[in-house]
């Protein structure tokens, strides 16, 4: 009977097993149920490369890195980029400083046929990345406000500097786009019905900023490079803003407030030096994004061998040139295949060479002299204007200006700003609009300009979704 | 702190009760062994031959009824079993009536089977935490088995579904290899284009689908590569696809979208069996578009200056200025993409066990090379091994699965497909006559400087998973399924300066590399009771169970320029700049209780209750936990007195459920106000950036599944014909919802009380034709007829959707304007002018709405079988409308290549034509209104196509000893359409069509 006594060990061995295995099933359940009486199962930590935003502006360090991540974004994409999809390359191809021989699948392709429509998605990048950078500095101004800890200091530091970026970055839109909305809050559910104010709103706007960034901001800069935006960086925009808004008297005595800071800005003779980074005629210029790195500007316009493969300066610029004038063999520079010669903008002339020499200039003396020289004309200090407009012109190797009458002045104050100032931004069409002279000039040498041109569309995604920014702009 | 001892906990507990359980199995098994021997005392050796009516049947399974002891037939279906003289034996196999013989006392006992139709009603169908008789179905499942994905040459999971099940929409995105597919089952119900993915499951283990890498890394892929891609299609034994609320409830926030159950193979009983599978194949384009030949384009070009009043052709346009040569053609599509891709495939399999373990281990290797020029592959290894256990007393079981892949992908960096249509057909020659790449004294921009920089992606995945259960009694069973899957993918996109224009003068130190690594890791435990119990004249089936999944992934990209050369492109140590474009961890977390209670009363009423208490990290504080549940009814009224012995109907089942799922695709972390850093340096200070706009409230999105459907067969199941309808409602939108670009952003996490409908019928129609014995037809028809319906949107009209929805209209609508032709007088297009303002301009004038979902789609297979030949083939057809050619093209005129249809363009005034006045650009009203074409009702047209899908011819060499198939199989093989662009299966403009796949190979097996 052996075979019956391991049937019973068996029947032993099975009832031990299933005792065993309950034991162990009531183990598990209760584990499993104490865990899962409390929901701590599903809660999860801020993950490692995440900071929450207040926790941002109480440290001095982390609420200065938010603001120079703005800094950043403004070089890297947006309207102030150097890089092909920034103002300077796309205006100067819709307006008349360049010529585009680039691939006709390049986005540039349609702003040099000044046949942009509303579902353009170059367009719709330039507004979206402007509101996300005019968020950010919104976000810096709100989250500077909560902050319990943060020093008196840096408050006014970078309440001011985000108040100023937001003027920049509106001021920019406006000229493009017209009337639009003025963003103050981060509210999305606000901004979201936002609607379009008139331009002379969004300038006060900009004004009450710019007005209360020159109280916050110190005169020094921030760090020993011009990269942060000081009391004179406001200023020179303010007079800016000024001028457009035709405001004469004020946009002299913010010129003059910069001009006439000697002990910081003192004009820089040499052309070839206007652009390096120590240039003392700098007043706000954007720092690389690697050290050792120089401007996305060079990268855009120059090249070696012809054609070009993106854009080159426009016969028509180049012929704008006096024989004399320094600046053609300093600034522009010529390529030429044999039989063909084109010339690109040269203004910055290091690439990634491995150390820096330029960085990209936004706001320069040079600019401030000639908006002083137009806001003196304006205001009938004819020989104030000559003045202002003669030291741009022999740092160039001209003569004094010959002009007599105020309308002479102005048009060479007009020429002056074309061949000072180009491919910085965007500034001709702008120039050509204030002056009430874009159709006139941009249909001689433009077969697609119309005159409906002179505002970029509003992206027709944004009225889909904010029917608040109806109607689109005039022809499109 | 606390949450980790808590996740500690969790692993703890789960090692002592794997552990335990094979302590005691193992040493239980050992005793029952010794057991068995002894307890049999009149032993008897039975054999004998088992077959049906082709002849010997291999694999049969053969138990001694109420005993633990079994064998299996071999190959010339022999069978011995050792008995005792007053046992039973139960001869059962898949596809044939199981058979009982008593032996009395017999020692030899030959068997035939017969085959039998109706076991269509008896297989038991995966409902992932449980599975249920067809027959006794209260859900609306739909089954592939390896037989049909088996016969189809792709590399792809999805691609062998496709046109196989009704309700089930699949389109293919890229001919690419490695590329992704689109799956909708029943229709969009989130308004998030990304929320809409089905949940997937292997092996009971949730897989996560989401794409992995990154957008930027892959410019050639229409989508980011699916991890999908890592399984092998040759392993899978089954896919069921759950669709209604019945079936997918228990699978609660994760069910919306519908789970496909993929079930690998397992290793049968009997002597060791190898088998081997080589295949070699060629893929080529479907179909070229009719382009313009240079004198056409030349001509086209020239009429283009002449129109825009410019005498003197401008010196950039190269193609007719001069500087090209005007009478040289290449076809630029057969040039670029006219290659063969060679597709090969190589599996083998040795699989063999015992009664009691089986095991299946098996190894593939798949390849596919490109139509592109160069020389680019997709390479798919991959090894599984599947091991089977149960005790003796068939209490204990146990099935361990582990696979490993390896994919490798090498492609160009961009997708040739747009720049094949769109160059001049005069374009100078690719190559130099020394080989280096032509840019003919840089005037042209050679499209193979895109061959110069590669994208890579080496992606290894392991996914692995362990099924206990223990029978405690007779009722109640424990059961465990515990899962880990780990993934790692590398991408690489490599820019070097070589393939920009010499004329930049650009060196390595503008060479550049986006370099991302991704990695995934999951787990996964799930412990089930099940209790079934007889209660009166019914059966009552229960399981709870509960689950607790983590996920972590972690992802870095980074971007680095300036190298010392380009032969160290690979190597960031190299390049002068390093940017962190991407550092991210993401946790995400999941725990659920579930169950289920079904009662089955004569195997004619049934009721079937799911649950589910689902708890996700997905949320934040307060909305994470949230119910999910349904109610399925099924009656068997062919059961019915009055019905029974029917000669015609001989099966009738009308069933119904209705429930609640949810959706919880939104991605980690999107409730959190954070800031994170940007990984970009100012001045000395990298940037720390805002995450996104936030908002803490947000919860599920629920959907709620009505579905009734009858099942009936006739005349002995030869017809077998389904049709089910559904309604299933989405709401609670959990959606991105589009925000102007004015806030910053361009959309924010949150719910919205919308509604979303999807209504449908699915058919399917399986016949059996003929049945002899050396001939056999059976044919499978499904058809979808679905629509879908924004029913509710709270004050659409002011809200940021009011110009892309509207009530009562399918979510996939685009409104747009209505072409009217091209005005004879001016050349240009022309569209309705709605508001009559005078100006065509955005939203006013897009009044017209086009649907671009498929009305209907389906497919109809058929499998005929002659002796030893076998035909499978699989037409899908798909009716739907697309964007048409027109949108690869630039402005008819420019520099640009355009389709043959042109040429009947307008001319001069009073021509009526449709196509435009050829213009370089100039032309602004006529660009202007080009680009509005894109936009209106004249940029789409009819892309509805019928398909030969698959086609698989294989003949069974009758070899002794050996199983020989030769076989021969198509993808993509025939498409019948009016469309007029690349290929009318697919959506994404601009990419690679899905390729036609011919291919040839041997299987056999001893």
């Amino acid at each position: 009977m052996k075979n019956f006594n391991n049937n019973k060990l068996n029947t032993r061995y099975h009832k031990d097993i299933i005792w065993r295995l309950v034991v162990l099933v009531i183990i598990i359940l209760v584990v499993t149920l104490s865990i899962c009486s409390c929901n701590d199962f599903v809660e999860i930590d801020l993950p490692s490369s995440q900071l929450t935003s207040n926790g941002v502006f109480e440290e001095k360090t982390t609420a200065n890195a938010a603001m120079t991540d703005i800094y950043s974004k403004i070089r890297d994409a947006g309207l102030l980029t150097g890089s092909a999809t920034g103002l300077s390359h796309l205006l100067g191809n819709y307006a008349d400083e360049l010529d585009f021989y680039g691939s006709s699948q390049n986005a540039a392709v349609v702003f040099y046929n000044n046949s942009l429509i509303a579902s353009n998605a170059d367009v719709k990048r330039l507004w979206d990345t402007s509101y996300n950078q005019i968020y950010a500095a919104n976000a810096v101004i709100e989250g500077v406000e909560n902050s319990v800890n943060l020093p008196i200091a840096d408050r006014k530091q970078l309440r001011g500097e985000a108040l100023f970026v937001r003027s920049l970055i509106h001021f920019y839109l406006t000229n493009l786009f017209g009337d639009i909305p003025y963003i103050t809050t981060t509210d999305y559910e606000k901004n979201s019905i936002a609607v379009r104010v008139p331009d002379s709103t969004i300038y006060n706007n900009i004004k009450d900023d710019l007005e209360e960034a020159i109280q916050l901001l110190p005169e020094d800069y921030f760090s020993t490079e011009r990269v942060r935006p000081n009391k004179y960086t406001v200023y020179a925009l303010l007079s800016r803003v000024n001028l457009y808004a035709g405001l004469w008297s004020e946009a002299a005595i913010e010129a003059s407030e910069v001009i006439n800071n000697t002990g910081l800005y003192v004009y820089e003779q040499d052309l070839d030096k206007v652009f390096l980074k120590e240039s003392t005629s700098t007043i706000w210029q954007l720092a690389p994004g690697f050290s050792g790195g120089n401007t996305l500007e060079s990268e855009t316009f120059n090249f070696t061998i012809g054609p070009p493969p993106l854009s080159a300066l426009s016969a028509n610029f180049m012929a704008a040139f006096d024989p004399n004038d320094q600046r053609e063999i300093h600034w522009t520079k010529a390529v030429s295949d044999g039989s063909t010669t084109w010339y690109h903008p040269f203004k910055y002339k290091s690439s990634n060479t491995g150390s820096s020499v330029e960085y990209s200039i936004v706001f320069r003396l040079g600019e401030l002299y000639l908006i002083r020289a137009e806001a003196r004309a304006h205001l009938g200090d004819l020989l104030g204007a000559k003045e202002d407009l003669n030291k741009i012109r022999n740092r160039a190797g001209l003569e004094d200006t010959t002009t007599l009458s105020q309308d002479e002045i102005l048009d060479a104050i007009l020429q002056e700003r074309r061949l000072e100032l180009f491919t910085e931004f965007g500034h001709r069409f702008f120039d050509l609009k204030r002056f009430n002279k874009v159709d006139e000039v941009l249909s001689m040498v433009k077969p697609g300009w119309d005159s409906h041109d002179v505002l970029f569309p509003i992206p027709e995604t944004e009225l889909k979704l904010n029917p608040n920014l109806q109607p689109q702009n005039q022809g499109y | 702190m606390k949450k980790k001892s808590i996740n500690k906990a969790i692993k703890i507990a789960m090692y002592p009760f794997i552990l335990g359980c094979y302590l005691f199995f193992s040493t239980g098994q050992a005793r029952n062994r010794l057991h068995i021997l002894n307890f049999q005392q009149q032993k008897l050796q039975v054999s004998g031959t088992v077959t049906d009516i082709n002849g010997e049947l291999p694999g049969v399974s053969i138990i001694v009824q109420g005993k633990s002891t079994g064998t299996v037939s071999n190959l010339n279906g022999f069978y011995t079993i050792e008995v005792t003289v007053k046992d039973t034996l139960i001869f059962s196999y898949l596809g044939y009536k199981t058979k009982v013989v008593p032996i009395n006392g017999r020692s030899q006992i030959n068997v035939q089977l017969q085959e039998d139709l109706t076991t269509l009603q008896e297989v038991h169908i995966n409902a992932g935490y449980y599975a249920v008789k067809e027959s006794e179905r209260t859900g609306s499942i739909s089954k592939i088995t390896s037989s049909a994905i088996e016969k189809q040459p792709v590399s792809d999971v999805l691609a062998t579904m496709q046109g196989r099940m009704a309700g089930v929409n699949i389109t293919q995105t890229t001919g690419v290899p490695g590329g992704g597919f689109d799956i909708q089952i029943r229709g969009q119900n989130s308004l998030r284009a990304n929320g809409n993915s089905p949940l997937y499951i292997i092996n009971g283990v949730p897989y996560a689908s989401d794409p992995i890498g990154t957008g930027i890394n892959s410019a050639v892929l229409p989508t980011q590569p699916s991890p999908l891609n890592s399984i092998n299609p040759d392993q899978i034994e089954s896919i069921e696809v759950l669709k209604d609320a019945d079936a997918t409830a228990i699978y609660g926030s994760r069910g919306a979208n519908g789970v496909v159950l993929i079930t690998t193979k397992k290793g049968a009983s009997g002597t060791l069996k190898f088998t081997s599978n080589f295949s070699q194949g060629m893929g080529k384009v479907t179909r070229f578009m009719d382009l313009l030949k240079t004198p056409e384009y030349i001509a086209m070009r020239k009429e283009a200056y002449a129109n825009d009043g410019i005498s003197t052709i401008p010196s950039y346009a190269y193609d007719v200025n001069g500087i090209w040569d005007q009478n040289r053609y290449t076809n630029w599509q057969k040039e670029l993409l006219g290659g063969t891709a060679d597709v090969t495939n190589v599996q083998s399999s040795l699989s063999g066990g015992s009664a009691q373990t089986q095991f299946l281990l098996s190894g593939s290797y798949n390849k596919q090379t490109t139509v592109f020029l160069g020389d680019f592959a997709y390479k798919k290894g991959n090894v599984y091994l599947n091991v089977n256990h149960e005790s003796e007393n068939r209490k204990f079981k146990t099935n361990v699965s582990v696979g490993y892949t390896v994919q490798n992908n090498n492609q160009p960096r961009v997708d040739m497909m747009r720049e094949a249509v769109s160059i001049a057909p005069n374009a100078p020659a690719l190559y130099k006559e020394d080989g280096t790449l032509n840019w003919e004294n840089n005037t042209f921009n050679n499209p193979l400087s895109n061959l110069e920089g590669t994208y890579e992606a080496k992606t290894n995945d392991m996914i692995a998973n362990i099924n206990l259960s223990y029978q405690l009694t007779d009722d109640l069973q424990l059961k465990s399924s515990i899962g880990y899957s780990t993934l790692s993918n590398k991408e690489t996109t490599a820019n070097p300066s070589t393939r920009y224009n010499p004329a930049w003068g650009l060196g390595s130190e503008y060479s550049s590399l986006i370099a991302s690594r991704a990695d995934r890791e999951s787990w996964i435990f799930e412990p089930q009771l099940n209790w079934n119990k007889t209660i009166g004249k019914g059966k009552l089936k229960t399981l709870v169970g509960a689950t607790y999944q983590s996920q972590k992934g972690n992802q870095l990209v980074q971007y680095a320029s300036g190298f010392t050369s380009n032969s160290l492109i690979y190597n960031l140590a190299s390049a002068s700049n390093v940017y962190t474009l991407v550092s991210e961890e993401t946790e995400y977390k999941y725990q659920a209780f579930f169950g289920r209670i079904n009662y089955n009363w004569q195997e004619k009423y049934m009721v079937n209750l799911t649950g589910r208490r689902d708890g996700s990290s997905r949320f934040g504080s307060g909305k994470q936990f949230a119910n999910f549940g349904a109610v399925g009814v099924a009656w068997l009224f062919s059961k019915e007195r009055f019905l029974e012995n029917n000669t015609i109907l001989s099966f009738g089942k009308l069933r119904a459920s209705y429930g609640i799922t949810g959706n919880d695709q939104i991605g980690d972390y999107q409730y959190l106000d954070t800031y994170a850093s940007s990984g970009v340096n100012y001045d000395g200070v990298i940037g720390l950036q805002p995450t996104r706009l936030f908002n803490p409230e947000f919860g599920w999105e629920t959907n709620k599944k009505l579905e009734v459907a009858l099942e009936t067969s006739f005349l002995n199941e030869h017809i077998f014909l389904t049709a089910a309808w559904y309604n299933n409602r989405s709401s609670n939108q959990l959606t991105g919802i589009s925000l102007p670009g004015t806030t910053g952003f361009s959309s924010i996490q949150s719910n919205l009380d919308a509604v979303v409908q999807n209504r449908g019928v699915e058919l399917t129609l399986r016949t059996v034709n003929l049945k002899n014995n050396d001939f056999s037809w059976i044919s499978n028809f499904n058809i979808t007829i679905s629509r879908n319906k924004l029913i509710k949107f709270p004050d659409l009209e002011s809200s940021t959707y009011a110009n892309q929805y509207v009530i009562g209209q399918p979510l996939n609508i685009q409104k747009v304007y209505h072409y009217t032709g091209v005005d004879p007088q001016t050349g240009v297009y022309t569209f309705e002018d709605v508001n009559g303002d005078g100006i065509i301009s955005g939203i006013e004038d897009k009044t017209t709405l086009r649907d671009f979902n498929p009305k209907y789609f389906g497919g109809f297979q058929n499998q005929l079988k002659y002796k030893n030949w076998q035909l499978d083939f699989l037409f899908q057809f798909v009716k739907q409308i697309n964007y048409n050619s027109t949108l690869f093209f630039g402005v008819p005129g420019s520099q640009s290549n355009q389709p043959t249809a042109v040429l009947n363009h307008w001319q001069q005034a009073g021509d009526i034509a449709p196509y435009p006045i050829y213009t370089d650009g100039n032309n602004s009203a006529a660009v202007d209104a080009y680009y509005k074409y894109f936009e209106s009702d004249g940029a789409i047209s009819d892309a509805s196509f019928v398909r030969l899908k698959n086609i698989s011819l294989s003949y069974n060499i009758p070899l002794k000893d050996i199983q020989c198939m030769v076989f021969f199989e198509g993808q993509n093989v025939l498409t019948f359409t009016k469309y007029d662009g690349a290929d009318p299966e697919f959506k994404s403009a601009g990419y690679l069509p899905p390729l036609r796949i011919l291919s040839a190979g041997v299987k056999f097996s001893f």
